[in-house]
């Protein structure tokens, strides 16, 4: 716990400066999570600001200090979610669907003013959201969560209220989607490439 | 063959998306955030605060209406009502009250 289920309690009774506390401490971790699920940058925080909007009108119902964590998570899974499916998307990204932080990005790449580092960040970012692109919503999250926020079954668990077998299965078909998907861009230079460039 | 392949994928696969966690670091938050989530906030509890007003003036209006409709129809109206106490034989007799004979009538055509 980042903090402490009395400040909680303080934010439950409508103390504004103790929710402002638990917001400054989960700001941060959230925005990234979300910016890993939804790989829209320039969305990101009107995502996060919907994450603890929905955190403030249900914090009455929060009982216990041990399930804030995964409440928090699956607060921000549903928001994630939500975006995903209004935002469904595209296979290919065009030029004028690109934020304007992308496009300084992206001609300043063909200047050649961005360092190799950041240029294959880029590539691994956008392969594997090209790759996640083709699963549908739910395997995207479930994946990311575990593959890449590094949360343990256990955990999931107590997000998606499910039964560790459940969700083995769940996360094994999520796999298999997304390897077919890695598999099938192994025709195209993206996934591979970046895998490759990446060991 | 395929095996090898799939656990080439797999391990692949594995290493693109722990590189992904590193190409895409936890951002900071801009100086908008806070207020931003605030007005938001504010914004609900408004709609909610008129919404919630609104039904409870709706609830009131159809409790004042259901009232006086039960109080319309407990109060007797007298000959306007359009409720009958009568029976349907009483009716049907008081309409066709010219159509019998009499009863002395009756008895002299016997």
């Amino acid at each position: 716990m980042l903090v402490d289920f009395e400040i909680i309690k303080r934010a439950q009774a409508g103390d504004a400066p103790a929710f402002n506390e638990i917001v400054l401490a989960y700001r941060k971790r959230t925005l990234g999570t979300i910016a890993r699920l939804i790989s829209r940058p320039e969305d990101v925080e009107d995502v996060g600001q919907e994450v603890f909007l929905r955190l403030y009108f249900s914090l009455d119902q929060l009982r216990t200090a041990e399930v804030f964590e995964p409440w928090l998570y699956r607060l921000t899974v549903n928001a994630a979610y939500d975006y995903l499916r209004k935002h469904r998307r595209r296979m290919e990204s065009r030029m004028s669907d690109l934020s304007e932080q992308q496009v300084v990005l992206a001609d300043a790449m063909a200047g050649g003013r961005v360092d190799h580092e950041v240029r294959q960040r880029r590539q691994i970012a956008e392969a594997v959201d090209a790759m996640l692109s083709t699963v549908s919503e739910a395997d995207r999250i479930l994946l990311t969560l575990k593959e890449v926020e590094g949360l343990s079954l256990k955990e999931l668990e107590k997000i998606y209220r499910v039964k560790e077998n459940a969700l083995k299965v769940r996360l094994f078909r999520a796999r298999q989607r997304v390897l077919k998907a890695f598999g099938e861009s192994g025709k195209e230079p993206s996934a591979k490439g970046a895998a490759k460039a990446e060991i | 063959m395929n095996w090898t392949n799939r656990s080439d994928e797999n391990a692949e696969l594995d290493v693109l998306l722990r590189a992904y966690r590193e190409a895409c670091p936890d951002p900071d938050a801009s100086a908008n955030f806070m207020p931003g989530l605030w007005r938001r906030i504010e914004e609900r509890q408004r709609s909610v605060f008129f919404l919630g007003r609104w039904a409870r003036a709706l609830v009131t209006a159809a409790a004042v209406l259901s009232l006086g409709m039960a109080a319309y129809l407990y109060i007797p109206h007298g000959s306007t009502s359009v409720f009958s106490v009568e029976s349907y034989v009483e009716a049907l007799a008081a309409g066709h009250a010219q159509d019998a004979p009499s009863l002395p009538e009756a008895v002299d055509e016997l």
